[in-house]
């Protein structure tokens, strides 16, 4: 890496709760968020579980309502994230660094629409038979909907909102829909910093998976078959994940406080017939990993059982193994676009408390698998 | 070390035309691509005008994708016919085209309402809908993820060396060439390939954004409706299209022979920050971009020779545009071409970028500027050289092209004539 980067905020909103420490303890501690879903019935599910954040409130983070009324979840979530990771690093936009100076990389998730919003329309829009019907879709679906639903489903609107509530104007890239996306903002952020495109760079992701609409969603997709197959899996989560990553020198420069260093990513496709031990290999193997061990790993399963046993093959293959290995996506629930913030996020801390080398494995769904290795400054 | 980019395959799926030479002789010509929408019936919408890709049949591109057969998502299916013309157009070897990351840039999911109508219908719908969507037969899925098209091409193509799905709204066709000028530049790579590809013109997308009220609704004469820097311009008109380019390192391409089309010379970012509906009014973002774009490339305002703007033919957009060039470019800003392409195609939201870096790379390799049609009645606030007159002999070495996202995001590409 040409330019050392350092991760100098954390900003976590999470099943687990806000402050990221107290979510590492929690985690630690075998806390899990993992209940049953308050807002819609999960029994035509395989899944019967997700992890919810259930005491949040936009307002805390966000003056104006006309604002939060514009947002969907997805995105209230990522502006309080995106604040308490700023405050954390001490950095305002406009302070040491202008605000064109900032970066913001991010993913987000699929489209998030609570079903309570989409089926007024649907209905509306069908004939007598049950058919769509053109005529009734512009004269009474269209009525049924909010004028502001466009800004609910274009997935970089999370983001923009961000930039706009911190006044954030540098480069900037949104990247969609699964874990892996959210390793590639964070790449994205590394490789701005390492050019001098920016300063400092405000890189995660978030996502809700905890409404009806995601639930059905993930059934199609099959992310459900370990539940089927095994009585367990993966619990879809919520919440909202963003580091504020800065080049060494101006971190230095300015007095902060580092977590840790990145000193290493790897970021490889899953190739198709391919297996997933495979891939993950071939992350592990562009990390070019030292042969001293590592001081802790976060691990990526996620409670999927086939994915959680590809992992450990792949580690125990590669003899990669730390005296602390945590879990977050078990207890926390899968936070998809955010989850790879969440697992660097956790990696920083872990390093900022015992030192060492940690190891943050972001596998997730999708074709794009990563891995990041943090170290003291 | 820096590495030269250059653009080496051009692939394109528009209302303008399927192949790269109509799509230039209808853009020259100054044909308009909008029409009324046949796709659907709009008849009871208020927006019944957009640009649709004539006479394309997905079912004419099973041969060459069998593992599309189920998608439904039109802007899947017009990404596949762009990005498999700017392979064949590059004449990459296969091998060596696997050894690229590729890029692609989306904006909205595609609901399939058709699909659900039936089951909203049934009396107990808002209780029992999850359960009945998944019991339907036959079965059919609520989302597409938007990475879908990603993945087909990937697969198809053996492309393993890195996915990247950008949804930064009108900014992703120009922020996926940006990141992947960027992998080349830097030696992470020696292909890659980039494009965007979408699809509004479906009952939710275009009846969402015409509550918006950013689009033009002078339905009775389509090919007037999109009229940027016009004093009457109403407002843009959705379009549907995909756009990819071929690019690699320039000594990658001359050692395969390659043809060139132009040299990408610098990419900028920025955002607006300002408000999710409307652009910040003094061009302030904008300007960052551009100027940022024009640093990239080691150049100076008074080298840009000609400008291919966002140019959508919304009140707002045009004069913020028009400041923020004059920003950036000072005086010289009156000595250059500025053109917009969507009076002709319409406004093709995340593929726009992509589509408009295809027509700037074309301006410099047939040194031809296209017009900016409609502009009847200039608007005093917007005060450039808009080349309103028709195509027009360029002789300039650089355009920056332009991309403005919805939300407040913003992406500048430089692209320069590489001289055989």
């Amino acid at each position: 890496m040409r330019t050392s980067v350092v991760i100098t905020g954390i900003g976590m909103v999470t099943p687990l709760g806000k402050n990221p420490l107290e979510i590492l303890r929690g985690i630690e501690a075998g806390r899990s968020a993992a209940a049953r879903p308050a807002n819609f019935d999960a029994t035509p599910f395989a899944c019967p579980v997700c992890a919810e954040i259930r005491d949040f409130q936009p307002q805390r983070y966000l003056s104006g309502s006309k604002m939060i009324r514009l947002m969907n979840r997805d995105a209230q979530l990522a502006v309080a994230a995106a604040h308490l990771a700023l405050t954390d690093a001490g950095v305002k936009p406009g302070g040491v660094y202008p605000p064109e100076d900032i970066a913001l990389f991010g993913a987000t998730g699929l489209a998030g629409l609570p079903l309570a919003e989409v089926v007024p329309l649907i209905k509306a829009s069908a004939d007598e038979d049950g058919s769509f019907d053109p005529g009734r879709f512009g004269q009474m679906g269209l009525r049924a909907i909010s004028p502001i639903l466009s800004f609910k489903i274009l997935g970089n609107m999370p983001l923009c909102f961000v930039s706009i509530c911190e006044n954030i104007q540098g480069p900037n890239g949104i990247y969609t829909p699964w874990e892996g996306q959210g390793a590639q903002a964070v790449e994205s952020a590394i490789r701005a910093l390492e050019c001098g495109d920016a300063g400092c760079a405000l890189a995660g992701g978030c996502d809700v998976k905890t409404h009806e609409l995601a639930f059905i969603s993930l059934e199609q997709h099959g992310l459900f078959a370990s539940w089927r197959q095994n009585q367990t899996g993966m619990v879809p989560g919520e919440g909202a994940v963003f580091l504020v990553l800065e080049a060494a020198d101006r971190a230095v420069a300015r007095g902060a406080r580092a977590y840790a260093q990145v000193s290493g990513f790897s970021l490889r496709t899953h190739q198709p017939g391919a297996s997933w031990a495979d891939t993950f290999g071939e992350v592990f193997k562009g990390l070019n990993l030292p042969p001293e061990p590592l001081a802790a790993m976060v691990a990526a399963a996620n409670g999927d059982v086939p994915a959680g046993e590809d992992e450990q093959q792949t580690l125990s293959s590669r003899k990669i193994t730390a005296p602390t290995i945590i879990h977050p996506k078990k207890q926390a629930g899968d936070l998809f676009a955010a989850a790879a913030g969440l697992q660097i996020g956790l990696a920083a801390l872990l390093v900022a408390r015992g030192g060492g080398r940690v190891l943050a494995n972001c596998f997730g769904h999708g074709s794009e698998q990563a891995a990041f290795v943090l170290e003291k400054p | 070390m820096k590495h030269r980019v250059v653009i080496t395959g051009l692939g394109l799926c528009t209302p303008l035309g399927r192949s790269v030479k109509e799509f230039w002789q209808n853009l020259l010509a100054g044909h308009s691509g909008i029409g009324r929408i046949s796709l659907f019936d709009t008849s009871s919408l208020p927006v019944r005008i957009g640009g649709e890709v004539k006479n394309f049949k997905p079912d004419e591109l099973l041969g060459e994708f069998p593992e599309a057969e189920r998608e439904k998502d039109r802007k899947i299916w017009l990404g596949l016919d762009a990005a498999a013309g700017a392979i064949a157009d590059s004449q990459l070897p296969r091998g060596v085209l696997q050894a690229a990351p590729l890029f692609v840039g989306v904006s909205l999911e595609t609901f399939v309402l058709e699909d659900v109508t039936p089951i909203a219908h049934a009396p107990d719908a808002a209780r029992d809908f999850a359960r009945q969507v998944l019991n339907q037969e036959p079965r059919h899925q609520l989302q597409t993820p938007l990475d879908r098209l990603t993945q087909i091409l990937g697969d198809h193509y053996g492309l393993n060396h890195g996915r990247y799905t950008n949804c930064s709204a009108c900014a992703a066709g120009a922020q996926v060439i940006g990141e992947a000028f960027r992998r080349l530049r830097d030696g992470t790579a020696a292909v890659a390939l980039a494009g965007a590809s979408d699809s509004t013109l479906n009952p939710l997308a275009l009846g969402g954004f015409s509550l918006l009220q950013i689009l033009s609704t002078e339905n009775d004469r389509p090919e007037r409706a999109c009229r940027p820097f016009d004093a009457t311009r109403q407002g843009t008109v959705l379009a549907e299209g995909a756009a990819f380019v071929v690019m690699e390192t320039l000594a990658h391409a001359h050692q395969r022979g390659a043809r060139i089309y132009a040299e990408v010379l610098g990419y900028g970012s920025s955002l607006d920050a300002y408000r999710v509906t409307d652009p910040e009014p003094s061009g302030r973002g904008a300007a960052l971009s551009m100027t940022k774009a024009i640093r990239d490339a080691g150049l100076q305002p008074e080298n840009i020779a000609g400008i291919n703007a966002h140019g959508t033919g919304t009140p707002k957009n045009d004069v913020a545009e028009t400041l923020a060039i004059k920003q950036t470019l000072g005086a010289h800003a009156r000595a250059i071409p500025v053109t917009a392409n969507k009076s002709m195609t319409g406004h093709m939201i995340a593929t726009s970028g992509a589509l408009e870096a295809i027509a700037s790379a074309m301006t410099l390799f047939t040194q031809k500027v296209s017009p900016t049609i409609n502009r009847a009645c200039p608007d005093p606030q917007c005060d450039l050289d808009y080349v309103v007159e028709g195509c027009r002999n360029f002789d300039g070495r650089t355009v920056l092209s332009n991309s403005f996202g919805f939300g407040g995001q913003n992406a500048s590409l430089v692209f320069g004539r590489l001289d055989s």
